[in-house]
């Protein structure tokens, strides 16, 4: 579906790109439905857990330094103010670099519903340019705001020339989308239609456009970058608002997971023929090479690719084929995020491990180019297969299938989801870093991780025997989709 | 003392809803009885004429001005025949959530103990169609039971009153509240009488009563009056006895029956019409 800009609001993402959050079936069915345009969703009659997408979209965008965050709603919406703060202080520090990132509550109360208020929205749009001195400035919408039809894209056109830096309405209603990721879309729309700037004429560069979470591994991959004559720009994290201006002059974009970035990569190319690199991610050794050779060849740096691969390969594939040789066998379930849960599931399975069961807490049926996502693709090219569900962050179908499957390791990118499942006896790892699995080295370590977390299993053991679950012995005897209802 | 009798008027926008709610309530108070009249409109004109003008300050606009701690008599009014009288008001055109205006506005005159056992008659005027659950909140759990529909043998305004009963039935199902009737407030058009019982039939309702059209009515508002208090003597302040004598002995309260888009046009046909082109004079 072409990005359009030119207007403020964002479709969901289950409207845009058919994304589901109930699913119970095998990875084959899953590709295959999305590949044919048969897949639908299935709702659940109870829920668990749920994310709003307002923390997910105002925390990418608080994450660029020196930019004020203005979230038009009631001041319990303002706890997106918490990852800001983290962004802020925290990642700012240890990148060494400093952020003045604001981010303002409007703390809309009872009158303001009812007569609404866009006059002291204006106001505190221009004491907060007049306090602060921002860089660019987002008014976000809230859910009452929205229900109210707040006209927060007037006011936005309004005070443009006054305030004198970019300015974007963002329109972050939660309840728009179950799918929390939708925030994603919504905060590189607002950077797509404000802050990217055509390209300058006459200027080459060697950019190459990097969405990731929290560039934990900038060091490592501008030395690997500059193997191939390339610089990494990394989003949205400590990046600056003149960096992001230029995006449209990079030989490409890329990103470390497809859920992230597909919606930036798809817009900038079509927007600025920026490429997108559409290959599977770089977890893993198939991931890393694949990555690489599409950047080589986009760029046009193909036979330096190959050197490096060469180069690297002699090092580090002889270690990671020995842990191999400890891991194969074990069996594995997964809990993660769409873009990594089949991300993941290649790379256990390329080191041996068989993966019983994934569960993504969304599924993007296809991508902003049509798509299927390219780490479907390859499980379905590879042979692969396993049971697959998309779960929508339901701990307790988690519970449920690590009780029946008894597999010798969770894996899970939420910190709260791999709890559950040490008190179940369960080893868990914690992909928490996003580089945890990037390229040779990683690879090499993550398999070390997995080698260490299932060796010695007495903690899980002896913590499960402690342990009362919540859960009844019913629900473990019931199938995973007994509260799944079809989307009529 | 009995119960107080809460009413809902509904009905299309611009049908008489006010007018007609107000000259009820003088016919009301005629027969001795104490009503109260609330207002749940924007434009917050269902008391002009109670009131001899908008003199009211709305419950939504103090709310905002001096905050929630407020005595119930800076918001209400006492007006003609000692009715007491109440505006919700809320947002300017375009702007805000006036529905949610009238959930804060209801909730408020309940905390200000605004429903006093003396009362005999609460009406609640409300604006035009139902558009969203801010509007049915004077029929919600513990509020108005009775709902009564002005309507006219325009074709609108009954497809309105008919969007009306879908509300009604869908709040009837958990709350107690019911349909008393349809008021006519008629516009003269073809068989008017009979397509109005007809509709109020299919609806398992009656009509409660048929008020003629009558230019008076319309001196009257000009002068901010009801009729009863402009022209005591007039057939057409009769008329508004007649009905406040028709709601005081109404005993008919059911759940209503909404048509179909088709039904309701099948009885426009049969009723809706004279001799078609014949008729036709200029």
């Amino acid at each position: 579906m072409p990005i359009n800009t030119s207007n403020s609001n964002v479709a969901t993402r289950e409207n845009r790109i058919g994304s589901i959050t109930g699913y119970v079936g095998t990875l084959h069915d899953l590709a295959s439905q999305s590949q044919c345009g048969t897949l639908k969703g299935c709702s659940r009659c109870f829920s668990q857990s749920s994310t709003c997408l307002s923390s997910c979209g105002l925390g990418q965008l608080s994450a660029i330094r020196d930019v004020a965050i203005i979230h038009h709603g009631p001041a319990g919406c303002s706890v997106a103010s918490s990852t800001a703060y983290y962004m802020t202080k925290v990642m700012a520090k240890k990148r060494g670099v400093s952020s003045n990132t604001i981010y303002v509550g409007t703390d809309m109360n009872e009158n303001d519903t009812i007569f609404g208020s866009t006059e002291s929205l204006r106001k505190i749009i221009l004491e907060v340019n007049k306090r602060y001195s921002p860089k660019a400035i987002f008014v976000s919408s809230a859910c009452a705001t929205g229900i109210i039809g707040e006209d927060i894209d007037s006011i936005v056109d309004d005070v443009r020339e006054e305030v004198g830096v970019p300015i974007v309405a963002v329109h972050c209603e939660g309840f728009k989308s179950r799918i929390w990721a939708t925030g994603f879309d919504i905060a590189d729309h607002a950077i797509l239609q404000e802050i990217v700037k055509p390209p300058r004429e006459g200027v080459k560069t060697n950019k190459i456009n990097f969405k990731n979470f929290f560039e934990s591994a900038r060091p490592e991959i501008i030395e690997i970058f500059k193997n191939f004559d390339l610089e990494p720009v990394f989003l949205y994290c400590n990046s600056t608002i003149e960096e992001l201006s230029h995006l449209s002059e990079s030989l490409a974009t890329t990103c470390i997971c497809g859920t992230l970035g597909n919606y930036l990569g798809n817009g900038l190319e079509e927007k600025y023929n920026v490429p997108y690199i559409r290959s599977i991610n770089q977890c893993g050794i198939a991931g890393f090479e694949a990555w690489l050779r599409e950047i080589g060849r986009v760029t046009g740096r193909s036979d330096k690719v190959e050197k490096y691969i060469e180069e690297q390969r002699a090092i580090y594939i002889p270690q990671i084929e020995e842990v191999k040789k400890e891991l194969a066998g074990l069996t594995a379930v997964l809990g993660m995020g769409p873009g990594y849960t089949f991300e993941v599931s290649r790379v256990l399975e390329e080191l041996g491990i068989k993966v019983v069961w994934a569960l993504a807490w969304h599924y993007d049926k296809k991508y902003e180019n049509g798509d299927v996502p390219p780490s479907m693709k390859y499980l379905l090219d590879n042979d692969i297969d396993f049971g697959a569900s998309v779960a929508d962050q339901q701990n307790y179908e988690v519970m449920n299938i690590l009780n029946k499957y008894q597999p010798d390791m969770y894996l899970s990118r939420h910190p709260g989801s791999t709890v559950w499942a040490i008190k179940n006896g369960t080893p868990a790892i914690y992909v928490a870093d996003e580089y945890m699995i990037f390229g040779y080295k990683h690879t090499l370590e993550f398999a070390k991780t997995i080698l260490n977390s299932v060796k010695n299993r007495s903690f899980e053991a002896n913590l499960a025997k402690r342990t009362k679950l919540p859960y009844t012995d019913w629900w473990y005897k019931q199938d995973v989709d007994t509260f799944l209802e079809e989307v009529k | 003392m009995g119960e107080i009798r809460q009413i809902a008027i509904y009905g299309k926008g611009g049908i008489g809803k006010s007018t007609t709610t107000q000259n009820l309530t003088a016919g009301l108070c005629e027969h001795g009885k104490k009503v109260m009249v609330v207002g749940c409109d924007p434009k917050a004109d269902s008391t002009r004429l109670l009131l001899g003008g908008l003199a009211q300050k709305t419950v939504l606009d103090t709310i905002r001005e001096e905050g929630e701690d407020i005595a119930l008599d800076r918001i209400m009014k006492e007006g003609y025949g000692g009715t007491k009288c109440v505006e919700s008001g809320g947002p300017e055109p375009g702007v805000g959530c006036a529905g949610r205006g009238i959930i804060t506005s209801i909730n408020m005159l309940e905390n200000l103990g605004a429903y006093t056992d003396d009362l005999d008659y609460v009406f609640y005027d409300v604006l035009g169609d139902v558009v969203c659950g801010g509007f049915a909140m004077p029929i919600r759990e513990g509020k108005a039971k009775e709902i009564y529909i002005v309507a006219s043998g325009e074709m609108m305004a009954l497809y309105a009153a008919n969007n009306i009963s879908k509300g009604i039935q869908r709040y009837a199902r958990t709350g107690g509240v019911r349909l008393g009737g349809i008021i006519c407030n008629s516009r003269n058009v073809d068989r008017e009488l009979d397509l109005l019982r007809a509709f109020a039939g299919e609806l398992g309702t009656k009509l409660l009563y048929f008020v003629p059209r009558d230019n008076i009515v319309q001196h009257a508002e000009i002068h901010k009056k009801t009729v009863i208090e402009y022209k005591p003597d007039s057939a057409q302040a009769q008329e508004y006895r007649n009905l406040a004598q028709a709601v005081i002995e109404n005993k008919d309260f059911v759940i209503p029956t909404p048509m179909t888009q088709e039904r309701l046009e099948e009885i426009l046909m049969e009723y809706g019409m004279m001799e078609l082109a014949d008729d036709y004079k200029i």
